[in-house]
């Protein structure tokens, strides 16, 4: 932690040390944290033009939440949706190939489509993220259902669980930790989704921070934008981080 | 039936569980390989049994016939004379490793019997306390196990099982995953049990010593197809000293026995391999 934010200071300062020479063509393409910073207290926190204008706080809520409730949505739709497969042999024969198939599609590509069925919506981008992230973690969940060791399962059975309480007890805490883990992974495509659309279609959010940047030819907004999406993006991750070492800690 | 001085809750003339002409084969591809072969066995009520063999020779194939978790090929198994189709809380089962819930603290890990029949935990919270304390672990009640040793995570496998009283409890080499200190402790820790709760056992092992120590009635299964090759009754004079001559000579008799067989069959394979 110490390590990296020194190393996140000696970046900065490099970066204002390149920076604090104005004729420099670099400055004008990258402004350092100096330059765009003052943006946001200039602006009020607000960022467009006019009443179009949305706070800072606003674009990063509705990116974020977006996000997480894509997220939530294909976590808790894929274990229910694993465990059905994993029922029947048939089901992983027949089904598991077409999850397979879909599954390498870039969320991305769902993008014009989603806009044509969902509009200029936050469902657009809350369909992306589940499409980015549902697939894979299906996969997972069959797969991380075949992992657990049969003992485990034998001895609730030994104990007298009959097979729904076998699920419930067993079989969902078991891969738990597994599929979090993963989804954990899939946020950074997810994220990077999100931001594809709201560049590209919809009209609110971090990503049309940038956008607006670019078609104001506003350089300091384009990298203000950029440094919030790195810097949320990785609260995210921790906060992720945070929640799989405090409920999703063991393993099978 | 010889019951000793043992209080039992009840005599009966059928044993608690026994086999006929029990057989397992196990087929890969359309090679036959035949496991197990015309097992006959008793287990009367309250005793103690020990299944001797060497690794991979069957026993855990056998321990598992006998607590339904497999079908057999041929023959039946009788669970209070009544044939066994499948797995059963009355036949709690103990495996060697990987049978602790990692999510759950000890003390959820033994009470899980009752939890996963639905019952509230405060139906079951004296039991609980009741095993916690017959076993030692009231101390490590809060723990999970990664945080326990590997003796301590066998204790609560064993106090698991035997919280939801099974009438009989079959122990898959339990303590073989243990180094030779926490072993002997845990052998005295499993007679003492079988001495409070008279529930009967059926242990597995390939450790010749564990074998004698811990049973009254003795059997020896041979290697490939697996099967009966001897049997002692040790229920007269009950051992606990490893040292006794009685002991060690049976100890020398039963792994001369086994050497004689894994000798005799290599034999045969090595005739039919030359014909």
């Amino acid at each position: 932690m110490g390590c990296g934010l020194l190393s996140c200071a000696v970046l900065v300062g490099l970066w204002e040390g390149v920076g604090s020479n104005s004729e420099n063509p670099i400055t004008q393409v990258l402004p350092p944290p100096s330059q765009f910073l003052p943006v946001l207290f200039e602006s009020d926190f607000k960022i467009g033009l006019g009443s179009q204008a949305a706070s800072i706080y606003q674009s990063v809520a509705v990116t974020l939440v977006r996000v997480l409730l894509g997220m939530a949505i294909a976590f808790i739709g894929s274990i229910f949706c694993g465990l059905l497969i994993s029922l029947s042999k048939w089901s992983e024969l027949f089904i598991l190939p077409i999850l397979g198939l879909i599954a390498p599609i870039a969320p991305i590509a769902w993008v014009p489509l989603a806009l044509v069925v969902f509009g200029i919506s936050n469902l657009t981008a809350i369909f992306i993220v589940f499409m980015g992230v549902f697939f894979t973690l299906t996969i997972a969940t069959v797969a991380e259902i075949k992992r657990i060791p049969e003992n485990l399962l034998m001895t609730a059975q030994n104990l007298g669980g009959g097979s729904f309480a076998r699920w419930r007890w067993v079989i969902v805490p078991a891969i738990l930790p597994g599929i979090f883990t993963l989804l954990r992974l899939n946020f950074i495509a997810a994220w990077m989704a999100v931001l594809a659309a709201e560049m590209t279609g919809l009209r609110d959010g971090l990503g049309t921070v940038v956008m607006t940047g670019r078609n104001l030819f506003n350089s300091d907004l384009i990298v203000l934008g950029i440094c919030i999406i790195g810097i949320s993006g990785f609260a995210v991750d921790r906060l992720l981080l945070l929640i799989q070492r405090k409920f999703f800690w063991w393993q099978v | 039936m010889e019951t000793g001085d043992r209080n039992l809750p009840y005599v009966s003339s059928t044993p608690i569980l026994s086999c006929q002409d029990l057989a397992k084969d196990f087929f890969e591809g359309r090679k036959k390989t035949t496991i197990l072969t015309d097992l006959n066995l008793q287990v009367e009520q309250g005793d103690f049994v020990t299944i001797l063999g060497q690794s991979g020779g069957g026993k855990s194939t056998l321990l598992k016939l006998l607590g339904g978790f497999i079908l057999p090929s041929a023959g039946q198994v009788l669970f209070h004379g009544v044939p066994l189709k499948k797995i059963t809380s009355k036949i709690g089962m103990v495996f060697q490793e990987n049978t602790l819930y990692p999510w759950l603290t000890v003390e959820q890990n033994i009470g899980f019997g009752f939890k996963i029949r639905g019952k509230k935990p405060d139906q079951y919270a004296a039991k609980v306390n009741h095993v916690l304390e017959k076993v030692g672990l009231t101390q490590a009640r809060q723990l999970y196990p990664q945080q326990l040793s590997g003796g301590m995570k066998q204790r609560v496998s064993i106090a698991r099982s035997i919280a939801v009283q099974p009438d009989v409890l079959l122990l898959d080499e339990p303590f073989s995953a243990l180094d030779i200190q926490l072993r002997r402790q845990l052998q005295m820790f499993l007679a003492s049990i079988w001495e409070d709760t008279a529930t009967t056992m059926v242990l597995v092992t390939h450790n010749v010593e564990e074998a004698i120590l811990l049973g009254r009635k003795l059997i020896v299964i041979g290697d490939k197809p697996g099967r009966i090759i001897e049997t002692v009754d040790i229920s007269q004079q009950q051992f606990r000293d490893r040292y006794d001559n009685d002991f060690l000579e049976l100890q020398r008799h039963l792994e001369s026995v086994i050497e004689t067989d894994v000798n005799t069959q290599a034999a045969l394979v090595k005739a039919g391999e030359t014909r």
